[in-house]
């Protein structure tokens, strides 16, 4: 709600976001990959932001969620035509930047995760200075939006980087590696889009309520240490809530490995209490 | 109480911001509504010889809060008071009729002028005060004087609790006796003498939620012929149906869709392609589609392609990354015929 005479102003993202969207729509040599990196960053932070929404507009989300498989689908073809193994004798890293796309293999710009590291030292001498914040943009943000997507329902944000691997000499054998993990990001992406709606669903649901068996709620519990006669409160703490599920309920801490130190530690309790209960009661 | 509410001194506060416009059917009268809630009725200027230009001025003719803020407890939703489209029922009578829409309640309003009151009662004084019956020794006939003119404004009818989703349009028939609503997923049928249920025509909710690509931007009965109705989509498409077909209007009777030009492809093509509003031309021969960058009119014998396009700001083509990163890329037009069409 914009106040009384208020001018809105740009926060610092929104201002370094226009000036990329500007650049796109301004720059002509700008590389294809990289613009479709960019719209996909885009589609990825605007459907993160909607998820944090009460009620997120339908029609946007799913325009912008077409919009995010329509580029996945693009990056999919690509990968399944171009060979994904690479001659021994030639590295990554001695791609440029602009040779990445004459060479036919733009798809490993954005998310193979050893190029990233070896272009980005390229990059560094690259002399537009967008086409670096687009990258190191693209990586952070493109991982972290697709793993916010991911956790869904839950809005817990485990965002653990992808595992940064070795720098450009070794790169050769890592790299089925990263292919590998580019194409599982894909298929996590992809989800991640479809999860959308799994929202929509929930909150625009009245019988929710019936959905949810009672008993499920309260799986992760261990309620063994509640059979004897004592009790006492879980030593650990909590595990984070589990992941990929579709579950809103399930963030009870489960108790499940530490019940059995808990119940040993709680009976040297139990025995010192019958000491005192014994003195005091004086028998 | 507006009673002052010119268009030439406009305060500036949020709630006062335009969301829809809708001319009656003899355009003597121009309903606004308002992000606020409220409905603002503006009519013709009478023909003056004095001020032989006067005809094309509209004064404030009446004011009305039609939709308050709401909230859904089951859901822990506000429901916004914005009126997303008002429209007009052919005029029967001296008084005039009006359906206005927010996300989720439709409400009927009648407006109705009072100019004359009614003097000289029996049983009660001129200032309202009963009398004691057993005062009265004559009988008088109360007389009609004249007064001020009043516009009141009395809800009729409200329709409520048919739409999930949000509610984009709202077209009445021309039997002049049912209504369409569409929301993004489906499409109810009502008669506007009944409130307490509706019809369900077109349901395009697919049984997984994560499958949904496609959505309802807007709707609209055909003119004339009062079993035909048309909806549009997210994707650039028409859909026309038939109520006589089947009960549920899932299956369509035509479908119009233009193939998309490989030249202009863009990443936002489908975004840009996102239909806003349809609107059939008066003879009912033809129909107007809207999307973000053009005007389309289409011949409802010819599927494949519209008959006429019209870029409305092709300017904006070039900087569609920019417009779709502040979200202008969503904003939605609507389009409208001219009286002659």
């Amino acid at each position: 709600m914009l106040g009384r005479g208020l001018k809105r102003k740009l926060s610092d993202y929104e201002e370094n976001m226009a000036g990329l969207s500007s650049a796109f729509d301004s720059s002509r040599n700008l590389p294809y990959p990289l613009k479709r990196q960019l719209v996909l960053n885009m589609c990825l932070t605007k459907l993160q932001t909607y998820k944090m929404l009460v009620e997120p507009n339908l029609h946007r989300s799913v325009l912008i969620a077409n919009t995010v498989r329509q580029i996945q689908e693009e990056m999919r073809q690509e990968s399944n035509q171009q060979p994904i193994n690479v001659c021994p004798g030639i590295t990554p890293s001695s791609h440029s930047y602009t040779g990445m796309e004459s060479s036919g293999i733009p798809l490993q710009l954005p998310s193979g995760i050893s190029q990233q590291e070896s272009n980005c030292c390229d990059l560094r001498s690259v002399e537009d200075p967008i086409e670096n914040s687009l990258l190191i943009v693209s990586d952070d943000d493109m991982s972290s939006a697709i793993s916010s997507i991911l956790k869904d329902l839950d809005f817990v944000e485990d965002i653990s980087p992808p595992t940064c691997l070795v720098p450009t000499g070794d790169d050769q054998p890592k790299f089925p590696e990263n292919t590998g993990l580019k194409l599982e990001d894909d298929r996590q992406d992809l989800k991640g889009a479809e999860c959308v709606f799994g929202s929509f669903e929930i909150s625009n649901s009245t019988s929710y309520l019936k959905d949810l068996a009672i008993d499920d709620i309260f799986e992760d519990i261990d309620t063994s240490m509640y059979d004897s006669d004592f009790c006492c409160p879980p030593l650990m703490p909590p595990r984070p809530p589990s992941l990929a599920t579709e579950e809103p309920l399930k963030t009870f801490p489960s108790c499940n490995s530490s019940s059995a130190s808990n119940i040993q530690i709680c009976r040297t309790d139990l025995s010192e209490l019958d000491h005192i209960m014994e003195i005091l009661v004086g028998s | 109480c507006f009673t002052h509410y010119s268009a030439a001194i406009s305060v500036l506060f949020t709630a006062d911001i335009i969301s829809t416009v809708e001319f009656n059917y003899s355009g003597d009268l121009l309903a606004t509504g308002d992000k606020g809630g409220r409905v603002v009725i503006f009519q013709r200027e009478q023909e003056n010889k004095s001020r032989p230009h006067s005809r094309g001025e509209y004064n404030v003719y009446s004011t009305f809060q039609s939709h308050e803020p709401e909230f859904d407890y089951l859901k822990s939703l506000e429901i916004e008071e914005k009126i997303n489209k008002i429209r007009w029922l052919p005029q029967q009578n001296a008084a005039h009729f009006l359906l206005s829409t927010n996300d989720k309640t439709i409400k009927l309003w009648k407006i109705s002028e009072r100019d004359k009151r009614a003097e000289g009662y029996n049983l009660k004084d001129e200032d309202g005060r009963l009398r004691d019956p057993f005062r009265i020794t004559a009988l008088r006939v109360p007389i009609l004087k004249p007064m001020d003119l009043m516009v009141e404004a009395s809800p009729r009818r409200i329709f409520a609790n048919a739409h999930t989703y949000h509610i984009n349009s709202i077209s009445v028939n021309s039997d002049h006796e049912t209504y369409l609503s569409a929301d993004d997923l489906r499409i109810n049928l009502w008669h506007l003498e009944i409130t307490d249920r509706s019809f369900n025509i077109v349901d395009i909710k697919p049984a997984n939620m994560e499958e949904l690509t496609e959505v309802i931007t807007a709707a609209e009965f055909h003119p004339h012929h009062c079993n035909v109705f048309v909806y549009s989509s997210s994707k650039g498409t028409i859909r026309l149906c038939d109520m006589r077909s089947s009960a549920l209007c899932d299956r369509h009777s035509k479908f119009f869709e233009e193939p998309e030009d490989p030249s202009s492809r863009s990443f936002f093509s489908e975004i840009i392609s996102s239909i806003s509003d349809v609107k059939f031309s008066h003879s009912g021969r033809y129909m107007m589609t809207r999307d973000y960058l053009s005007v389309k009119v289409w011949d409802l014998n010819m599927e494949n392609r519209p008959v006429e396009t019209y870029q409305v700001h092709e300017y904006l083509r070039s900087k569609l990354c920019s417009l779709y990163e502040n979200d202008c890329i969503f904003d939605k037009f609507e389009c409208c015929w001219n009286g002659s069409d």
